[in-house]
């Protein structure tokens, strides 16, 4: 009972801001060093493996694909965010991929 | 309004929703996914149906240029998180030199591009130039859909910048503290997701031979 009238309270107090998680310095520099090392192996691999035409590029597109989930998840809160934020995101992805395979479908069956 | 005069609304002074903010910022930015995913689609058919006209036109990109700006673009990603760190810790001095940070890495980063830009329209690679016309479809394709995308990406890069800009003022006013961050919020927000169309746009135009 008394957790619930806190919650009332904060929830007026209009420290919304308050019971947010807030992101260190450091866990965004560990960030940054991921991204940089995805980086670093995404050029490597296309510059080097180039003899590896298909692969590379799917290679380079899936390194890219974790950069972006690295960026959504630290970067833009989604870790501390309400799950509502992911599913919406999931929606547009599962939108996104349904044009593109339906696209790539119509294209290869011509 | 003088108190005395009469009816206060309960919530006056507090018509403020954070949340709603945030929750709208997301909304535009789906918008602005489906926008260049749009164009990733017409990218994939005209690279499907121009296998080796694209592999061979991307070798006209300047590979170690793309990457820097990637850089500059990752670490103006992390500076600008920071910042609503330093803003949410209530150090708006903090908050305003890695904003400004950012900033000066998004000129950087256009600078990198105006360079990159110059290079291919002098060659003559640019929509409507000569050598431009007699190239075969394939690779007019490529460069078509390059200054296509990348210009719409560095439109959004000079948006994302006055927006920080217009954040450095307000914090700068006090408008912009501990309590109201809001705005830091959903300028960091666009910041990232033009971060993250850049990290799609950079292996699909610079890394695919």
């Amino acid at each position: 009972m008394i957790i619930v009238m806190e919650n009332h309270k904060n929830h007026h107090n209009e420290d919304q801001h308050e019971t947010h998680h807030i992101a260190s310095y450091k866990e965004h520099f560990s960030t940054l060093a991921a991204l940089l090392l995805l980086t670093v192996v995404t050029v490597v691999v296309s510059v080097f493996g180039a003899n590896l035409a298909t692969l590379s590029v799917a290679t380079a597109l899936l390194i890219a694909t974790i950069k972006v989930i690295v960026v959504a998840y630290y970067f833009m809160h989604l870790k501390y965010e309400k799950k509502i934020y992911s599913w919406l995101i999931l929606l547009v992805v599962v939108l996104f991929v349904a044009f593109t395979v339906l696209t790539a479908i119509e294209y290869l069956n011509r | 309004m003088e108190h005395a005069t009469g009816f206060v609304l309960p919530n006056s002074g507090h018509n403020r929703d954070a949340e709603a903010s945030k929750m709208g910022m997301w909304l535009f930015l789906f918008t602005e996914l489906l926008l260049f995913g749009g164009l990733f689609i017409v990218y994939m058919v005209y690279r499907l149906m121009n296998h080796d006209a694209f592999l061979l036109s991307s070798f006209e990109l300047n590979v170690a240029m793309g990457t820097i700006n990637t850089v500059v673009l990752l670490v103006s990603s992390m500076t600008i998180a920071m910042s609503i760190t330093a803003i949410q810790k209530g150090n708006s001095i903090l908050s305003i030199k890695l904003l400004a940070t950012t900033l000066i890495l998004s000129l950087v980063f256009m600078i990198i591009k105006y360079f990159e830009w110059s290079a291919k329209i002098h060659h003559g690679f640019f929509p409507g130039m000569e050598y431009y016309s007699n190239l075969p479809k394939g690779e007019a394709l490529f460069f078509f859909l390059y200054f296509f995308m990348t210009g719409l990406h560095a439109l959004h890069i000079i948006i994302g910048a006055v927006l920080i800009a217009v954040v450095i003022y307000r914090t700068k006013k006090g408008q912009v503290h501990s309590e109201n961050y809001t705005l830091t919020e959903n300028a960091g927000l666009y910041w990232h997701l033009v971060d993250l169309i850049w990290i799609y746009l950079f292996p699909l135009f610079y890394l695919i031979h």
